[in-house]
């Protein structure tokens, strides 16, 4: 560190050494170091880039879109609907004779839509509810997480399916559906965090000059959670893609024309025996390709994040 | 021990009770009874109908009447698209299927999932190991909807060896593919936490004092590892069940086990509200009861539990 030489007031000392000292590695660029050497994370968050792309913009390579029918090819579906690029069906064609290019890109842009949104309503709920009963404790904390307790033993599996009988089987429905059963473990590990955060000096002083507990929740104890809320939010986000082809599969979830890759791939399934195996091979291997990058991103961001925590 | 019990039942009642009403609750709003059809039947005839099934009588005698008749006798109410069977025996004919396909999944994905765990960590850093971890990252991926289609491919396209669907009064032909699709995902998570479990009990002091007095090491794991090792699994099996549970709905589907999963989906497709509402609360008693072994089971396996 070279000092100028000009220098002769303590406070120029101060101000010399702040601009030519080493920049300080906050929590969060530490982080992004670990993540960055971490070649699985990073292979696994490229792919997640493509596929993201893949699901938003695929749709334009193609001429054909998902719900046009081409009645040359039903019936004759096993031959004439072979994936090739001279016809322009990328993935071939199916049953009906759509192009299944189109309904894969439509399939893994609604599989991702519903992990996402689940996650970010599983994140703002969760971390609310959570940091709410972590930081007022006593009975307060008590009924709130033996209501989630009682909660999370529910088979909500079965739930979802009789609020989709009962109010139609749409994907706004599926949304709701997701998002109501998605907060559950979010919200017992902002609980946890915030149990050691609140005993903290910052939040003690907060509380000592009057800062309104709603505020000090807000504006210090949620920022604080963070770190570990995005780490379980991505981990989050196959679970709840998983979950929501798993409906799909069944044939309750995303309705015709639209689809996702669980009702592709049960529909793959269907027609196995019919000697169309891309029909069944395509959607799997976006589904996998999916639910792996969100996998590894996820366990990365674990690694980076909560070093302690393997 | 029976302090314990009692306290965790004033918990699993409320579940349950929850659990009817949050389903018959969503099942009376719903838009269209399960009589309602493309053409309209004549107002005295549905009338008729309605009443022969108490649906005439205001809400809260409903749930009452319901609740009654399942906590006394069992009794889930007639079926309201199968005019000569009642719930009960729908359950009955399917249950005994899920029940046994259930159970075998359930076991071998526990004493495998362990087993493979426990080696795994034994022999860090081994083929066996890598394995091991290989097994449980690929399987992550895999769940039960992706697993059936692909044994099917394998083994019934391409091999021939086993016949891809049916039940066959639980013939073992019948019995691999649903276990091993239902079982594979959760073997794998299984395995992963027993094998960290594993680790990080070996590196405590407590085993080196076991090996330090010369215990073999198979003395040392099995008398001394095993027990603190299998806690976080423990607390594992309560979430796998209620997943095997819902995943027995797609093995019943997919396979035509005869499970009551594809009378279930059957039902949420006709509208059949007493069946869904029977089987959905028979499976959330299972899984309440099952919750409630697994945390006796932790009680006596930690010791610093005290309830």
């Amino acid at each position: 560190m070279a000092l100028n030489p000009q220098v002769s007031s303590a406070d120029d000392v101060v101000e010399a050494m702040n601009l030519s000292t080493v920049q300080g590695r906050s929590l969060w660029a530490d982080a992004r170091a670990r993540f960055f050497r971490n070649k699985a994370a990073m292979f696994a968050f490229f792919l997640l880039i493509a596929l993201i792309i893949f699901s938003l913009f695929g749709g334009y390579l193609s001429d054909y879109d998902r719900e046009t029918v081409d009645f040359s090819l039903i019936g004759a579906n096993a031959y004439k609907g072979v994936p090739s690029f001279e016809t322009g069906h990328f993935f071939g064609t199916d049953a009906s004779g759509r192009d299944l290019y189109a309904r894969v890109v439509q399939g893994t842009r609604i599989s991702i839509m519903v992990g996402i949104v689940g996650a970010i309503v599983a994140v703002v709920v969760g971390t609310l509810y959570g940091a709410t009963a972590g930081y007022f404790g006593g009975r307060l904390d008590g009924v709130m997480m033996r209501t989630v307790d009682v909660l999370m033993s529910i088979p909500f599996m079965f739930v979802l399916i009789i609020m989709l009988v009962v109010f139609g089987r749409s994907i706004l429905m599926l949304f709701i559906g997701i998002a109501l059963i998605s907060w559950f473990d979010m919200s017992r590990i902002a609980r946890g965090q915030t149990l050691s955060i609140k005993n903290k000096e910052f939040v003690e002083v907060a509380h000592a000059i009057g800062v309104h507990p709603l505020k000090i929740i807000l504006r210090h104890i949620v920022p604080n959670l963070a770190g570990i809320v995005v780490v379980y939010a991505t981990l989050l986000v196959p679970q709840l893609i998983i979950f929501e082809s798993f409906i799909s599969f069944l044939g309750l979830g995303v309705q015709e024309p639209n689809t996702s890759l669980g009702a592709l791939i049960s529909e793959g399934a269907a027609n196995m025996s019919n000697g169309t195996p891309w029909q069944l091979t395509y959607p799997l291997i976006f589904f996998v390709l999916t639910i792996f990058a969100f996998f590894f991103v996820g366990d990365g961001l674990r690694d980076a994040l909560d070093p302690k925590d393997r | 021990m029976l302090n314990l019990i009692i306290r965790r039942l004033t918990v699993a009642i409320p579940t349950l009770l929850i659990l009817v009403i949050l389903s018959f609750v969503l099942m009376y709003t719903a838009p269209g009874g399960p009589f309602t059809s493309e053409r309209p039947l004549p107002a005295q005839v549905l009338a008729n109908i309605e009443a022969k099934y108490g649906l005439d009588q205001p809400f809260w005698k409903q749930i009452v009447n319901y609740v009654t008749g399942v906590v006394t006798q069992f009794d889930f109410g007639p079926s309201f698209q199968y005019k000569d069977r009642s719930v009960n025996d729908i359950i009955a004919q399917g249950f005994p299927v899920t029940l046994t396909y259930g159970f075998w999944s359930f076991l071998i994905a526990c004493i495998v999932g362990i087993t493979l765990g426990v080696f795994a960590a034994l022999k860090q850093n081994s083929w066996l190991d890598y394995l091991a971890v290989g097994f449980t990252i690929g399987a992550q991926v895999l769940p039960n909807f992706v697993m059936a289609p692909m044994l099917v491919i394998v083994f019934t396209l391409w091999l021939g060896w086993l016949p891809g669907g049916g039940w066959n009064g639980g013939a073992w032909q019948n019995m691999v593919m649903p276990v091993i699709a239902l079982s594979t995902s959760y073997m794998a998570s299984i395995a992963r936490i027993t094998r960290s479990a594993m680790l990080e009990v070996l590196n405590s002091n407590f085993i080196r004092t076991a090996q330090a007095k010369g215990l073999s090491m198979r003395r040392v794991v099995i008398r001394h590892a095993l027990k603190p090792a299998m806690q976080p699994v423990l607390s594992y099996l309560g979430p796998a069940f209620v997943g095997m549970i819902t995943g027995s709905v797609i093995i019943d589907v997919y396979f035509s086990t005869g499970g009551i999963g594809k009378e279930f989906v059957n039902s949420a497709f006709n509208r059949d509200y007493s069946v869904i509402m029977g089987i959905t609360i028979l499976l959330g008693t299972l899984t309440i009861l099952f919750n409630l072994i697994v945390d006796l089971l932790y009680a006596w396996i930690d010791p610093k539990i005290r309830y």
